[in-house]
């Protein structure tokens, strides 16, 4: 059953065309993060899903029913967002329960919903206090409590986590993981932060212009991304790309300069002609390190410029043939700026993008 | 015990007790006592200074820094010292011209003499304690009172002192002579409460007081319920919003007289809303609220509000632009109605908005005089009289000072009936919250 389906949804301010013909279908219990640059209409997405902005054309169904034109608190969403937006004159209980009391539930049924909702999310204890008095994940949570008493099956998160520091939001990300496991609503969120998009999605939505690029799990979306944007807004360090061309005499293979890599494993979409100049990609952590003995189908030589320790392993930036390479080594292993290495890597894990179109091929 | 001492802190104590004497001394407090006992004090503090001196025990070479500032000090004790000179009986004998200016030199010269010989204690000691800090990690007391941030304390001073001497001293004044007879010029000839007795039996006094809170009252609830009203219809996102809010803000550029005068011109039934309406065909209509001396109030508020609201509006509508727009959202997910949000949530938020403009209306509605003398003059006969006018017409116009001086105690005494609890709220909330 489908929880949400978008249907040709576009918005235009004045002449800018900020959603352009969207289609996106999301099952019961799905959670669904919504990845793109600033201004590649993630955060209108929600905007018009939560009903908070009027849509230009088409059509939004949550649960089968369509609230293209229902007001916000009609839809049966709760949204958390990046400034938590909590009342600031109110304690936490009454921001928990100002929707419930204005919407006239019974006393009760508010005491019931909220001591659940301080319970799971652990903030009985601060019941009482005003959010000036609360730390920023705190106040995260109760923005999240918030949405969690009205008792809805759809969740959206607007970059909730964008305001805390490093340390927090790894752990009120997991807590987020939790909760979604906990409760197994839909949950729309957007980020613009690929480690969250990654860790915390079922499937990712690409954003980009308006337009979703490519929705798919993260491990999909990792590794075999559908255009070269995709390549490389995903993974960080980023991906590594040579441009180059197809050789088709006898075997496929990829030409750069006088150098050609065997493409044999590689997984082509489509049948590729002689001589089409290509963008190879392929992922830092998937170069391997050749100790003498080459033990992978493409190998080649680098000399090593710099060097990021980085703790479990450690970055060396090179270049090969005019193209900046990056690769990750262990990070035990000992490497002298200046040495030359020589590196391996399997082309079942590049990608080809075409030149023009940059389209995954 | 010795050692808990801090003969710094007595050395600046003792200053300002000398500069406390010295200034007892020049208002006329026994002179001749006090002005020896100031020396003395001077004197004690040089003991102080060298004693500390004794106290540093190993002097260092002076650090570059507070060298520079005991320099500047000496520097102030040679002005000090050529200003001392100046007019000095010495002096004369080589510049006869100068015994023109003996009368002023003679409050002057005391604190010329003063400023000489602390600025050179403080040169002194700054050598020592410089010579002995550059060791030290932190700053002591007399680097830091002395040193730190001097210029911007020097350059505070003439605002300072015109600050208390407005506030302060011309208040103070003001009520002492309010209990006096003074009648063109001040006298100190008391006469008790004769003034107020003489304020509270006089209607005009009571017509003032009513005008005022009738002005008062509805100036307060109609402008920021229509700047408030105006300011959330402004912020819904309306097309033109620059041009109007211009509008509603031209009024604000005009002067109170010159509002008063159209306004005036706008309520005259020879030329305003009365002509424009019978000219219109309905003869008998009657529109003339300056000639009525019940309602002659409200002509004036009518200007007042005129005036002020758009200025509201501006401050109304900069405090909602304030307000964050994820919290809007946050209202219209939870399903509280708009009016809802703006009462139990916007409003409550824009609270220290709602006090700044409290505060300036609440002035305005104190300070209102010249609407009245443009539109009315204070009639018909006392009708539209308020109590600013009643003060400067007991003032410059009856030439009875200590009658504008009870009145305007009054004005004080009620604000400050008004403003002292209000403070006291604010401020003890602010220690619990």
């Amino acid at each position: 059953m489908n929880s949400i389906e978008i249907k040709n949804l576009s918005l235009n301010f004045g002449d800018v065309k900020v959603l352009k013909d969207l289609n996106l279908t999301i099952e019961k219990g799905e959670f669904l993060v919504l990845l793109g640059a600033s201004g590649c209409g993630k955060s209108t997405l929600l905007n018009c899903i939560a009903g908070l902005l009027d849509v230009t054309d088409g059509q939004i169904f949550i649960n089968e029913q369509n609230v293209t034109w229902l007001e916000p608190a009609q839809r049966g969403i709760g949204m958390v967002f990046q400034s938590y937006a909590l009342y600031p004159q109110m304690t936490v209980e009454g921001n928990l329960s100002f929707s419930l009391k204005n919407a006239k539930l019974a006393k009760d049924e508010i005491n019931r919903r909220v001591k659940n909702a301080s319970e799971i999310l652990q903030i009985e204890d601060l019941l009482k206090r005003k959010p000036a008095a609360l730390s920023g994940g705190q106040r995260q949570r109760v923005a999240i409590g918030r949405a969690l008493v009205r008792d809805v099956d759809v969740f959206l998160f607007d970059e909730p986590l964008s305001n805390l520091d490093a340390k927090l939001r790894t752990e009120l990300r997991v807590e987020i993981k939790r909760l979604h496991q906990k409760l197994n609503n839909t949950m729309i969120y957007v980020t613009h932060d690929q480690i969250e998009a990654m860790t915390l999605a079922n499937r990712i939505a690409i954003m980009r212009d308006g337009l979703v690029l490519q929705l798919d799990d993260p491990k999909n979306i990792y590794n075999f991304p559908i255009n070269k944007y995709v390549a490389e807004f995903i993974g960080s360090p980023g991906m590594n790309f040579l441009q180059g061309k197809i050789n088709n005499k006898d075997n496929v293979s990829f030409q750069i300069d006088d150098t050609l890599f065997e493409l044999d494993g590689y997984n082509f979409q489509t049948i590729v002609e002689d001589k089409r100049p290509v963008w190879l990609g392929v992922r830092p952590e998937n170069i391997v390190v050749n100790d003498g003995n080459k033990s992978m189908p493409v190998n080649f030589d680098v000399v090593v410029e710099v060097i990021e320790p980085m703790g479990a392993d450690t970055l060396v930036w090179s270049h090969f043939n005019g193209h900046e390479f990056r690769f990750t080594v262990d990070g035990n292993k000992v490497i002298n700026i200046g040495e030359k290495i020589n590196l391996g890597f399997d082309p079942l894990h590049i990608s080809i993008f075409d030149f023009e179109s940059e389209d995954r091929l | 015990m010795l050692t808990k001492v801090h003969p710094e802190r007595l050395f600046i104590g003792s200053i300002m007790l000398a500069f406390a004497l010295l200034i007892m001394a020049t208002v006329g407090i026994k002179p001749q006592l006090l002005q020896s006992l100031q020396f003395l004090i001077l004197f004690v503090s040089l003991l102080l200074v060298i004693w500390i001196g004794i106290k540093a025990g190993k002097f260092d070479i002076i650090t570059n820094r507070l060298r520079n500032r005991a320099v500047g000090w000496l520097i102030a004790a040679t002005f000090s010292t050529a200003l001392w000179s100046f007019a000095h009986k010495s002096t004369q004998l080589v510049f006869p011209a100068l015994k023109e200016f003996r009368k002023i030199w003679n409050t002057f010269e005391p604190f010329a003499l003063f400023a000489t010989v602390v600025f050179i204690l403080f040169a002194l000691i700054l050598f020592i304690v410089g010579s002995r800090d550059s060791k030290l990690e932190r700053p002591g007391f007399i680097e830091r009172s002395l040193v730190h941030n001097l210029s911007s304390k020097i350059a505070a001073l003439p605002m300072v002192l015109t600050a208390v001497g407005v506030f302060v001293i011309a208040t103070l004044w003001t009520v002492y002579h309010s209990f006096t007879n003074s009648r063109m010029l001040p006298k100190s000839e008391f006469i008790g409460l004769a003034q107020y007795e003489r304020l509270w039996n006089s209607d005009r006094w009571y017509m003032s007081i009513e005008n005022l809170a009738i002005y008062g009252a509805c100036s307060l609830i109609f402008s920021l319920v229509i700047g408030f009203m105006l300011a959330a219809l402004l912020d819904q996102k309306t097309r033109f919003e620059n041009t109007f809010r211009t509008i509603f803000l031209y009024p604000f550029a005009l002067s109170f007289i010159v509002t008063g005068l159209v306004w005036q011109w706008i309520l005259n039934p020879d030329y305003g809303v009365q002509k424009i309406v019978r000219s219109l065909g309905f003869d008998s209509f009657v529109f003339n609220p300056l000639y009525n001396m019940d309602i002659v109030i409200y002509g004036i508020l009518a200007a007042g509000l005129w005036q002020g609201t758009g200025f509201i509006m501006c401050l109304m509508l900069a405090g909602l632009r304030g307000i964050d727009q994820e919290i809007w959202k946050a209202a219209r997910i939870d399903g509280i109605p708009m009016w809802k949000t703006y009462i139990q949530i916007v409003i409550p938020m824009m609270r220290p908005v709602f006090i700044t403009t409290l505060v300036i209306i609440a002035a305005g509605i104190i300070k209102v005089y010249d609407l009245v003398v443009a539109q009315t003059s204070g009639g018909p006969g006392i009708s539209s009289e308020v109590p600013a006018k009643y003060v400067y017409d007991y003032m410059f116009g009856a030439q009875n000072l200590a009658q504008g001086f009870a009145a305007s105690t009054m004005m004080l005494v009620s604000v400050l009936i008004v403003l002292i609890p209000f403070t006291y709220l604010e401020f003890g909330r602010r220690k619990n919250a």
